[in-house]
């Protein structure tokens, strides 16, 4: 199963290494893990992705309380929740299928940060799945260079 | 106000009144303060033994207690002591030395990431960058080892620190806020009524008792516990001396390395009440089958701790003391005697089949009759090895403590520790029972012991070889010995003449009595060698 945990922790040094060394330390798993400053510069969020088992995700949640430098954990829903990704991509193209590239940035909503004779620097975000269903759809023009920020997610209620 | 003079002001504020401890230059500041100040340094000979020696005196203490170490290899030599401390919950507050913040990161000399390498071993961990800082720092440290699961805490302080002058009035604060840490966790008494509804119901109630009910103070609250409701205890090696060994509701230690009857009492059990015990690998070795059968009232300080090996039933998180006086005041009918008296002839009718050698001491009567006769309120420490589970099986428990690392299973524990137990506890005598392996890990703290006066009597199971690890490749390499033979050296009574302490040798059984007899009447620190067969077995 899925777990979405969404953490306020101390801004100091040695916290995210901390948090991370929690989950290798313990064999838990981390699919995306997004990190950076709130209202309040002393607090950061973290939104840690997770698979496991009951068990593990349970664990993973126990363990997190018990760091010292984490103020609050909180599991989320998917269903209850926004969960969204941000991506930069550079994707190829040429004569031939460049303007269907630019239909499918517009169909998909995708921003063109830049147009380069050889590529496209495209903006995307959505939900983690759109996400992956977008880069399917551009492998086909050849992705030269690809970031994401990973999973963040707030509760709707 | 200096850094280090600042740090020595903490030290006294917390009532430290001994620190154990290695110099160098990385913490040199620190100890011109000592200089000036009345707190006893103790030298010991190595690094991990400050470490080990700060954990027997924090164990009879119940309070945290400090080791200092310099930089770089100083720091690493105590991490084992760390892990040690971190796998048995032992409050401690351990200080390195570092070196100048700003030369961090460049891999200058003796520069060590403390704070990185100990991430897994320590509870917390400082690198302090500002001398203003120091009183908070060590508040919270001190705060934070002694608070809910207790254990080591490190304070990482670059030297510039501690020889830079306080911009702000020194002010020892005397309270604590850390967003992410509340240790005092509310007894949840919909939980409570839990756990009084299946003992109403129990037929078969009984209560496992681990290192945490010692570390939470809650051993007299538990016995009570016990008797008003005629629970049955078993405990494991952690949670030797929650319950003398006479005591008619004491059925044993259980796990692999414990009683038979003991774990058959698990077997029988349909409620069990589980305090202060992770129940690792060692105590139970299916738990999951386990709370399939019985129902687990799992009972701990830790709420990580809950469900981490064991399922249980009913959780229920909190300070022991504090839910044992809760759970004391309760009306429940008291367990059947049936009960008690079945696991009484369950007990008595169990045989030692074990074989042990008659050339030599029998280590199990060696175990038993030092133990007999030596003080109700003694300190005794087993080291690792084969004396410690003959240790643990065959000690008679009065009113003394059983010391020994439960968690890493670390060799070489038992001189330092009971040094420490005993500069805590000068009155109470201290005995450290050892094997020959672990006895040369750690024999240079003899010095350290004389210098001090730590009147500590050692014993030491002499059978030549890594015992226990000679017994594993016996069981499953066919008997291919390799790596284990210790051979004859050292003549053990050259080691104690160069200490100048007295030397008893017992080689039979015989001897046994007479030998122990002189052995503990000696007012002063001395060494025993018992000989016992390299043949032996724990199982
Ligand atoms: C520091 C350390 N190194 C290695 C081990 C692995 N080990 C466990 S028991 C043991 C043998 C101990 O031998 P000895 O001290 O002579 O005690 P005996 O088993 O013979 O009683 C060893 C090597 C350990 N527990 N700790």
């Amino acid at each position: 199963m899925k777990g979405i945990f969404s953490v306020l922790v101390e801004n100091k040094d040695g916290v995210l290494s901390g948090v991370s060394g929690l989950f290798a330390r313990r064999g838990f798993n981390i699919d995306t893990l997004a990190v950076g400053e709130t209202d309040n510069h002393e607090i950061s969020s973290m939104t840690i992705v997770s698979t496991g088992d009951q068990r593990t995700i349970d664990q993973i949640e126990k363990q997190l309380n018990k760091n010292i430098d984490v103020i609050k954990v909180r599991r989320l829903s998917e269903a209850k929740s926004v969960c969204l990704e941000m991506m930069l991509v550079k994707v190829a193209y040429n004569a031939s299928n460049r303007s269907s590239l630019i239909e499918l940035c517009q169909i998909t909503g995708a921003k063109i940060m830049k147009v380069a004779p050889k590529f496209l620097l495209l903006e995307y975000h959505g939900e983690p799945e759109s996400v992956e269903d977008f880069i399917q759809l551009l492998r086909s023009y050849g992705i030269q260079e690809i970031q994401r920020t990973g999973t963040i997610a707030m509760e709707k209620v | 106000m200096t850094g280090a003079e600042a740090m020595i002001k903490c030290l006294e504020a917390e009532n430290i009144t001994k620190v154990f401890g290695y110099p160098g230059v990385a913490i040199a500041p620190f100890y011109e303060g000592l200089y000036n100040s009345d707190i006893k340094h103790i030298l010991v000979r190595q690094e991990q033994n400050a470490g080990h020696a700060a954990s027997g005196y924090a164990r009879l203490s119940r309070k945290p207690a400090v080791c200092v170490v310099t930089s770089g290899p100083g720091a690493t030599n105590l991490i084992t002591a760390l892990a040690t401390a971190y796998a048995d919950s032992i409050p401690i507050v351990a200080i390195s030395g570092q070196v100048s913040s700003k030369l961090l990161g460049r891999d200058v000399f003796q520069e060590a990431d403390m704070r990185g390498a100990t991430k897994s071993f320590v509870k917390y961990s400082y690198l302090v960058k500002d001398p203003d800082d120091i009183p908070s720092v060590f508040k919270e440290a001190f705060y934070i080892a002694s608070t809910g699961r207790k254990g080591p805490v490190l304070i990482d302080i670059p030297m510039d620190v501690q020889n830079s002058t306080l911009k702000k009035p020194f002010v020892y604060p005397d309270s604590v806020h850390i967003r992410g840490y509340k240790p005092e966790i509310k007894v949840n008494m919909n939980q409570i009524r839990r756990v009084v509804q299946a003992l109403a119901q129990a037929r078969r109630p009984l209560l496992c008792a681990g290192g945490g009910v010692i570390l939470g103070n809650a051993e007299t609250t538990i016995r009570a516990f016990c008797e008003k409701f005629n629970i049955p205890i078993v405990h494991t090696m952690m949670g030797m001396g929650v319950i003398p060994k006479s005591h008619p509701l004491n059925f044993g230690m259980l796990g692999n390395n414990g009683k038979p009857y003991a774990n058959n009492a698990v077997e029988q059990a349909d409620v069990l009440i589980v305090v202060g015990a992770r129940i690792a690998d060692r105590a139970v070795s299916k738990p999951e089958s386990l709370a399939r059968r019985v129902a687990v009232i799992h009972i701990d300080i830790d709420t990580a701790e809950i469900g981490k090996n064991l399922g249980p039933t009913i959780p229920l998180v909190g300070d022991v003391d504090d839910i044992f006086k809760i759970l004391l005041e309760e009306e429940i009918r008291p367990a059947d005697p049936s009960w008690i008296a079945e696991l009484e002839d369950i007990k008595h009718g169990t045989v030692d089949t074990r074989v042990f050698s008659d050339r030599y001491v029998n280590p199990n009567l060696l175990v038993q009759t030092l133990s007999d006769k030596m003080d109700d309120n003694a300190i005794y420490v087993a080291d690792v090895g084969q004396n410690q589970l003959w240790s643990a099986d065959n000690y008679i428990m009065k009113d003394g403590r059983f010391l020994t690392t439960g968690g890493m299973g670390t060799m070489g524990y038992s001189i330092p520790a009971a040094m420490g137990a005993k500069m805590f506890a000068p009155e109470r005598q201290t005995v450290a029972v050892c094997g020959d392996g672990a006895f040369q890990m750690c024999m240079n703290e003899l010095a350290t012991m004389r210098e001090n006066n730590a009147e500590i009597k050692i014993v030491i199971v002499r059978n030549n070889y890594l015992g226990l690890v000679r017994e594993y490749q016996y069981n499953l390499y066919n008997g291919h010995y390799e790596g284990v033979r210790l051979g004859e050296w050292p003549k053990y009574d050259k080691i104690a003449e160069a200490y100048d302490i007295p030397f008893f040798i017992c080689s039979t059984n015989d001897a046994l009595d007479e030998t122990i007899d002189a052995f503990l009447a000696y007012p002063g620190a001395s060494l025993m060698i018992c000989d016992v067969d390299s043949n032996d077995r724990v199982k």
